[in-house]
């Protein structure tokens, strides 16, 4: 079988998916940091015989990392995010440290969701995840999508398959 | 077909009428009961389930005689109720199974739906001529129906009917391509569809049949035997740690005081002695195992259908439609690639390993044991095509061995300060990652290499053990191409494929050039055959 040369996705996100990412892993990132301030650090000084208060740095930067993974990784991770069709083939291209792309033949689809969390909707947002049979790693998402975007990819592949069964 | 975008205007006329306008008089197939015998059986079971209130009635409290008899007439009650409403029809569409008295329930399940056909006979039922037939479907969930149990007669019966009743069905591409689409398990692709089977009673080619010295020697180079003295000892030690062993500590220290009093050579030959009477433990347990599991493993193509016969107590019989095969591997252990055996495993849609019910059986398992060469010669029975793919083999990148030496120093740049800090100048050996992670390098990058074909994508990867798997492209659902930090630094990339069936095949360390290119061409062939099932 010969190689082709491959196609690589162009389509951005939507750019507020950043900000909501931000705020999602932020509330996530200072909850974490909390519990461990409010709970893991005095259980620790408790009943741990190795604990000595230069750990408390060491605590400190944990907490600091996670807050600035939260205000950092959102803007990366949107910049590295593609998808798009290409004829009968959903592709997507993502991932901060490890760089996945991902190819999904239309047809091959079993059906499609259309996700929308609180938050999101707030921020007019959808993600849109697809189907292929199988049991391991078979759904295939992309997030950050307008509404109307989604809704739009979500009936483009409909139509694609061309019965409107999905 | 209700398609309308896609399919050239010219298909579309025809095919409407064939599915909307089909006639639905039914013709019944085939249809039966359970076989009286089973009556026997369910007395057993009474028996068994009362034995303990029984006794219990005879010796301490008499008021349990009665417990007893109520448990008895009601475990036989309802037994005899399901007997006599058990009821199964087969129609060109469908196979009906309906029960109860009260609760009636009536099953369904479209011929095009089921997937295996497959029947179990433990000693008891065989002594009485019967079988279980449990009916397999493609959704994952595995056995979907079970009749307890048939004369052998009317299961296969029935299943030569149903066989013939699908082939039938297969014939008709309207019909089958509108299943296919409404079918999770069938909408993954039948590029490799078959010629429909003939109603009429088929030949049946024998592709392998084991012999007892194969059987023996799968029990006798089964790896779990290592495993089994490793986890031994790991769990003698971890109890001794646990002081769950305080109870028998008196036996311990009088062992041990035993041990202590001889002499240093004896010591080594007490050990040696013991050591050996574990693994001959092991070996003669998963020899046996292997024996009473596989004993008689025939593997038959009927049509386009592969069975698979095998087992001592309990006798199996599976079938396997060979359409549905979605990827099929060749796997040595590093034993038995030392001994040039291997073990054929075939994975099918709606289920993968270590998930469902049915995994004491075996049931991925095409051939137990035979030598490598006759291995890749039973291929074709399994890919119909393959003898006719050309492959060229490729090999990974030897930036691997690189990739697999930086792992090393990474690990060894976490271990050796942390093994000094506890242990002092000896954790030094924490360096050792280094060699160690290389020398694996070298030995997956000899293993490793990959062939695309034009209908199927092959490859082979391992480290002391190999594995070869053939995947036909038309089975392809998804195509990822993944880098790890390390893989970015170096150029690499890691090919994983998706089927519907068993787990994702994983080809690493390939150059990114090549992994992008292989994954368009892959996802390219599996979508043109995809619009081709349509």
């Amino acid at each position: 079988m010969e190689l082709a040369e491959p196609p690589r996705p162009t389509d951005r996100l939507a750019g507020r998916v950043v900000p909501y990412w931000m705020l999602v892993d932020g509330i996530t990132s200072l909850l974490l940091a909390v519990g461990l301030w409010a709970f893991a650090r005095p259980w620790l000084a408790d009943n741990w015989r190795h604990w000595s208060p230069g750990l408390d740095y060491a605590l400190l930067g944990v907490s600091g990392g996670l807050l600035a993974m939260a205000a950092v990784m959102p803007t990366l991770s949107y910049a590295r995010w593609r998808y798009g069709f290409l004829g009968d083939l959903l592709l997507m291209r993502y991932g901060v440290v490890f760089v996945e792309e991902r190819a999904v033949p239309v047809r091959r689809m079993q059906h499609v969701d259309l996700m929308r969390g609180p938050v999101e909707r707030l921020f007019g947002l959808a993600t849109l995840v697809v189907f292929t049979a199988g049991n391991e790693g078979s759904a295939f998402r992309v997030p950050g999508l307008p509404l109307e975007r989604a809704t739009e990819l979500r009936d483009r592949i409909v139509q694609m398959r061309g019965d409107g069964r999905l | 077909m209700t398609d309308d975008s896609e399919l050239p205007p010219a298909a579309a006329p025809d095919d409407v009428p064939a599915t909307a306008a089909a006639p639905r008089d039914e013709t019944i197939l085939a249809q039966g009961h359970l076989h009286p015998a089973v009556l026997l059986l369910r007395l057993l079971d009474a028996m068994r389930q009362v034995a303990a209130p029984l006794l219990i009635g005879l010796a301490v409290q008499p008021w349990f005689l009665v417990l007893a008899l109520i448990a008895f007439v009601l475990q036989l009650g309802t037994a005899v109720a399901r007997y006599l409403t058990l009821s199964y029809l087969l129609t060109e569409d469908e196979l009906r199974i309906r029960e109860g008295i009260l609760h009636r329930q009536e099953r369904r399940i479209p011929l095009d739906r089921i997937q295996d056909l497959g029947f179990e006979s433990t000693l008891l039922r065989r002594g009485l001529g019967l079988v279980v037939v449990l009916v397999e479907t493609a959704s994952g969930r595995g056995v979907e129906a079970r009749l307890d149990a048939l004369s052998r007669a009317d299961a296969e019966h029935l299943r030569e009917v149903l066989l013939a009743a699908r082939g039938v069905r297969a014939a008709a591409p309207a019909v089958d391509a509108e299943h296919a689409a409404a079918a999770p398990g069938d909408g993954t692709g039948d590029a490799t569809r078959e010629p429909p089977a003939s109603p009429t009673h088929e030949p049946e080619w024998y592709v392998h049949r084991s012999t007892p010295g194969e059987l023996l020697l799968r029990g006798a180079t089964d790896l779990r035997l290592g495993a089994f003295v490793v986890t031994g000892f790991a769990a003698l030690e971890l109890a001794d740690q646990l002081k769950l062993l305080s109870g028998a500590v008196g036996v311990l220290d009088t062992v041990e005081r035993w041990l202590t009093s001889l002499s240093p050579a004896l010591l080594g030959v007490v050990l040696m002695t013991f050591l050996l009477a574990v693994l001959a433990f092991g070996v003669v347990t998963s020899t046996l195992g292997n024996l009473v599991q596989f004993h008689g493993f025939t593997l038959l193509l009927r049509g386009t259908v592969l069975q698979r016969r095998f087992g001592l107590l309990t006798t199996r019989q599976k079938t396997l439609p060979r359409a549905r095969v979605q990827r099929v591997t060749i796997e040595q252990t590093w034993l038995r690639r030392l001994c040039g055996l291997a073990v054929v495993k075939a994975d099918s849609a709606g289920g993968s390993r270590g998930d469902g019910q049915d995994t004491s059986g075996g049931w991925d398992v095409v051939v137990p044991l035979t030598r490598l060469g006759t291995a890749h010669a039973i291929l074709p029975a399994l890919l119909p095509g393959i003898e006719n793919d050309s492959f060229t083999w490729h090999k990974g990148s030897p930036r691997l061995v690189l990739r697999m030496a930086l792992v090393g120093v990474l690990w060894a740049a976490v271990a050796t300060p942390l093994l000094w800090w506890r242990f002092g100048p000896i954790g030094a050996a924490g360096l050792g990652f280094v060699p160690l992670w290389t020398v694996l390098g070298v030995l997956v990058y000899r293993n490793l290499g990959w062939a695309a074909g034009d209908s199927f994508f092959a490859l082979q990867h391992g480290v002391v053990g190999r594995t070869f798997a053939s995947v036909p492209t038309a089975k392809v659902q998804a195509v990822v191409v993944r880098q790890s930090p390390l893989s970015q630094l170096l150029g690499l990339a890691e090919l994983t494929v998706f089927v519907a069936g068993g787990s994702p095949t994983r080809l690493p360390d390939l150059t990114l050039a090549d992994a992008r290119q292989l994954s368009a061409s892959l996802v390219e062939r599996a979508a043109r055959s995809a619009a081709a099932d349509w």
